[in-house]
Formats: structure tokens, C-alpha cells, sequence
């Protein structure tokens, strides 16, 4: 059964001391019910996605139930990034069990010490006393990837600008400056090989999104993104398991597999030429090249040409992430469920100046997991 | 209500007692006893996993003998830290997976020995295919953090 995204709700990005964090799921919630043109009493069935560890509460979604439209309906939480959330409204209402769905996320970064908590997500036997944190394994792999794939600072430097030059355009984002190539290439090393300025912000946030059939999204007689297609594969937990072979094949094998898995459902066949926009998981700009050879837009250690040449820039052949992406706005855990409201905004042709000329078909592609070892497509479709 | 806002600050102060289990507990005294790196060999793909586990989740069967892996090996990816994280180590150091001779699969481990403070010096060092041996601690204890890796 076809579904379409009716509905899209996000707070602005940022500092969110003003409000709880209830508070904040309200908000996103509210815009994305009043843009779907549905009631909450209306909703049949709510996901919801968060991380208690960073929430500093436990079985969080209770706490968030009312905000999100939950009251007296059935609620499910997921506890992997805010893409899962979408992926498993998406099957409920697959199914027929359900007309739609309201998928909520929400990160409040500013509440807690990310970094802590991503050294006690590890595990505690192996991993966890050495050194490790989301920062420190991006790094890793990204050393791996410069190594085969001979990537410059440059080009490391292109993507950060691309990508908060694209965030001023977007009302939502993260309050940021816009950096000069020289300030980015001369930035200190956090966790060699990423400089302070290879890394996302820390972002509060909230988004929200409402899925129905096909027969109520027709009903509504406005412009829905249709979701053509998904795929989402999980990779072996040890991240040096894979590390062997990903320095001689594709950095990212296992996202490599759920594109594969996502354009056989939707019938892609040649992804630079069909897609017209792509939202991304650009944790580091080295993520972002490694993105664009694992989703097909170009091949194996190839993905500093398409940075080189403006391929992916604003009005270039595929424009990757006009919303500013996770490198101008990064509410953690729902970081990846942003990427497909973005998506969705551009198929509807509601992204306002961030807008791609006749975006017909988009791209969301989310992580979850220390070294990106959960991996999600999206394909959606005007 | 612009700039009063209060903050109710809290803390998770859980203690937990992890079960290292069989498997884990062979491979930790044997760092502890005879300063031995010891791997999981897979009876159907035949890879030696390190670290050991009592399953290999490709084949979902269980792994079957241990393996002494060798003393050395290389350098599959490292990162040098030079920030001062919560919950982590005081900078600058050194993390690096290595994969062990005789073993499959890279482990993750602290690189010791090497000056960082000159990153540039440092990098021409530590860099990927370079060659490490394993160090233990004199007082060992049963942790992953009773060895750790130098540059030979
Ligand atoms: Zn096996």
C-alpha cells in the first residue's frame, strides 16, 4: 500500500532553554498536525523516537506522550534514531492496520554532556575504556577513508562551506556564522583527523512528521511526498570487524546496501540522473563523501570530484542538503528524521529559499549508531 | 521570563556490575596471567575474532577453539585526541584499531610511546599499515586497558 508524508512540524534549531522538553515536542508536533490538516483526535497511531540516556529519563516517551498527541492512543517508541521512527510508522500504516501515523523525535542537547553519554552508549567490556566517543570513532573512520580515498582539507573545507552557506538559508538552522575556507583548514584538531570545525553543533530540536494511505492523502487534495521506497540494514556491532575489508572496498558497505535495497523499490536505476535532492548524514564533510559512493552518485573514492566540480552544491546537477544539513543543525537523535522532513519539504515544494528547482524525487539517508553502523534510505516521491 | 530561567540540575550515579561471562573473563586472565592475546576462531568462516566472542553473528553459530593471535600487528585506522572529553582520558592520546597477526578482525586499543604534542612528528609515525606491538601493564587487572599498543 502507498503512503505519503502529509504533514511536516519542526522547531527552529539551537539553544531551546525556553522550553521543556515536552514542551518542545508539542511544538513540533502541533505545526506538523496543523500542516497535515488532520485533528489529533484523528491520528490512529503515534511513534515516537528519543534516547533516554540523553534525555536523563527513563522510558522518556511517557513523559512526551501528551505532547505528542499520544493521549488515549497507540504509542510506540523506538529506541534508535528518529529515521527508525518513520520506518516503522511507515510499516504500520503499510500494513492497513493503521489509516496514519504521527512520527515525533526530539534531542535536547543542551541539558547534558554528549559527549559522556556517547562513551557510556559503548560497550563496557571492550570498547568503552578506550578512548572511544561518537567523535573519536567518526575520527577513526574517517582515517581509514582519507587513506584510500585521498581526500584533501580542501575538500573537507567545501563541504562544511556548502553546507552552512545552504544553513543561512534556512530559518530553522542553528544560529551560526559562515566561516571562510581559511578559518575551517585552520581550525584545531579535536580528534585528528577532524578539526573543530569538521564538527555539527549541538543542537535542541524537535520534528514531527504525519504519514496516511493512499485514499486519505488523495482525500486532502494537496501536495504530499510519497515514500517510493526504503531500505535499512544493520551492521555487526565491533566496528574493527568490518575495518579490514571497508580499506580495500566502499567505506560505507552496509549504507551501500539499504540504498540498493531503497532504489529497487522505488525503481531507481541511476541514481545521479533520477534523484534531484539529497539530505544527508554529514556528521563529518569527510561522512558526506563517503555518502555519495556508498548511495551510488559516484563511484569508490570519488566523492571529493562531486564537491570538486559543484555537483552537489545549490543549483548543481544533485544539491546535497539545502536545508544547511547536520553540519549547520544537529539535534542529535533526530537528526536523521529531520533529513527526511527536508526531503519531504522539497518534493511538496514547501523548502521556501532553500527550495530545489522541480524537485521531484528525494533522498533522506539517516545513521544510527557510534560508527554508523545502522544505516537508513529514503526515497520520496512528488 | 527571558533570562531567570532555572535549571534543576541532577545525576544518573548508577553503579552496574557487567558480566564479563565466560568467554570475555578466558580472555581477560589470560592478559592477566600470561600476558596472552587470545581469539575466537569461527568454525565456518574461520575467521579469528578478537575481541573474542562466544558466537559468530555472520554464520550464527557458535565460535569453537581459542587462538593465540601474535604480539604484533598493524594499524587499520587511528585518531589522536587532542580535546578534553567528559568520561575520557586527559589529552593528548592516541586510539588506534589494529589488526593482530593471526587475527580477523581489528581490535581497538590506546596507542602509548609516542610524543603528540607535534602532531605533524606524530603522524608521520602513527599513520595506517604501521606496525605496532602489545605492551601490558605491569599490575594487570582484567581490563581491555592492561594492554595497550606501541610503534616497533
Ligand atoms: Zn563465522
Amino acid at each position: 500500500m502507498k503512503v505519503a508524508i502529509i504533514g511536516v512540524g519542526q522547531t527552529s534549531y539551537g539553544n531551546k532553554k525556553h522550553q521543556s522538553i515536552d514542551e518542545l515536542v508539542f511544538e513540533a508536533t502541533k505545526k506538523a498536525l496543523d500542516d497535515s490538516g488532520l485533528e489529533r483526535e484523528e491520528i490512529e497511531s503515534v511513534v515516537t523516537a528519543g534516547s533516554d540516556a540523553l534525555d536523563g529519563r527513563g522510558i522518556s516517551n511517557m513523559v512526551i506522550a501528551g505532547g505528542s498527541g499520544a493521549y488515549l492512543k497507540d504509542e510506540v517508541k523506538v529506541a534508535d534514531g528518529g529515521i527508525y521512527g518513520l520506518i516503522l510508522g511507515y510499516l504500520r500504516v503499510a500494513s492497513g492496520v493503521f489509516d496514519n501515523s504521527l512520527i515525533v523525535s526530539w534531542t535536547k542537547s543542551s541539558e547534558v554532556s554528549t559527549d559522556l553519554v556517547s562513551n557510556l552508549s559503548f560497550e563496557p567490556l571492550y570498547l568503552r575504556s578506550c578512548g572511544l566517543n561518537s567523535i573519536t570513532s567518526l575520527a577513526l573512520q574517517t582515517s581509514t577513508y582519507i587513506g584510500r580515498a585521498d581526500v584533501k582539507d580542501e575538500d573537507a573545507a567545501k563541504v562544511v562551506l556548502k553546507n552552512r552557506e545552504n544553513g543561512l538559508k534556512n530559518p530553522l538552522s542553528h544560529p551560526l556564522q559562515k566561516p571562510s575556507i581559511k578559518e575551517i583548514n585552520s581550525s584545531r584538531f579535536v580528534s585528528y583527523p577532524l578539526r573543530e570545525s569538521y564538527l555539527p553543533p549541538e543542537s535542541d530540536g524537535a520534528c514531527a512528521l504525519v504519514i496516511a494511505s493512499k485514499k486519505r492523502a488523495k482525500s486532502l487534495k494537496k501536495n504530499c511526498a510519497w515514500i517510493l521506497g526504503l531500505g535499512w540494514v544493520i551492521d555487526e556491532y565491533y566496528a574493527g570487524d568490518l575495518i579490514v575489508e571497508t580499506r580495500h572496498g566502499v567505506s560505507l558497505p552496509l549504507l551501500k546496501r539499504s540504498s540498493e535495497m531503497a532504489y529497487k523499490m522505488a525503481g531507481v536505476e541511476n541514481p545521479i540522473s533520477e534523484i534531484d535532492v539529497a539530505e544527508v548524514s554529514d556528521v563529518t564533510p569527510y561522512h558526506e563523501m563517503m555518502i555519495y559512493e556508498a548511495l551510488g552518485f559516484c563511484r569508490d573514492r570519488e566523492g571529493k570530484v562531486l564537491i570538486r566540480d559543484g555537483t552537489t552544491k545549490m543549483g548543481g546537477g544533485l544539491p546535497v542538503n539545502p536545508s544547511g544539513g547536520i553540519l549547520s543543525s544537529n539535534p542529535i537523535f533526530t537528526s536523521s528524521l529531520v533529513r527526511v522532513a527536508e526531503g519531504a519539504l522539497q518534493v511538496m515544494r514547501k523548502a521556501g529559499k532553500r527550495q530545489v528547482k522541480n524537485a521531484k524525487v528525494a533522498l533522506a539517508q539517516g545513521f544510527t549508531g557510534m560508527s554508523t553502523q545502522g544505516s537508513c534510505v529514503v526515497i520520496l516521491g512528488s | 521570563m527571558k533570562d531567570d530561567l532555572i535549571f534543576i540540575a541532577q545525576r544518573w550515579d548508577i553503579e552496574f556490575k557487567h558480566a564479563a561471562g565466560e568467554t570475555a573473563s578466558t580472555f581477560f586472565k589470560a592478559i592477566m596471567q600470561r600476558r596472552e592475546i587470545l581469539g575466537r576462531l569461527c568454525p565456518k568462516c574461520k575467521r579469528v575474532l578478537l575481541p573474542p566472542r562466544s558466537f559468530c553473528e555472520r554464520c550464527f553459530v557458535e565460535t569453537s577453539e581459542w587462538v593465540k593471535v601474535g604480539g604484533e600487528g598493524k594499524i587499520q585506522s587511528f585518531t589522536i585526541v587532542y580535546e578534553k572529553f567528559e568520561g575520557l582520558p586527559p589529552p593528548p592520546y592516541a586510539i588506534a584499531y589494529v589488526l593482530l597477526d593471526g587475527a580477523s578482525t581489528a581490535m581497538v586499543n590506546f596507542v602509548k610511546g609516542l610524543d603528540l604534542n607535534n602532531l605533524d612528528q606524530a603522524i608521520k609515525k602513527i599513520k595506517i599499515g604501521a606496525k605496532v606491538k602489545v605492551a601490558f601493564k605491569r599490575k594487570r587487572e582484567g581490563r581491555i586497558t592492561d594492554f595497550w599498543y606501541e610503534l616497533v
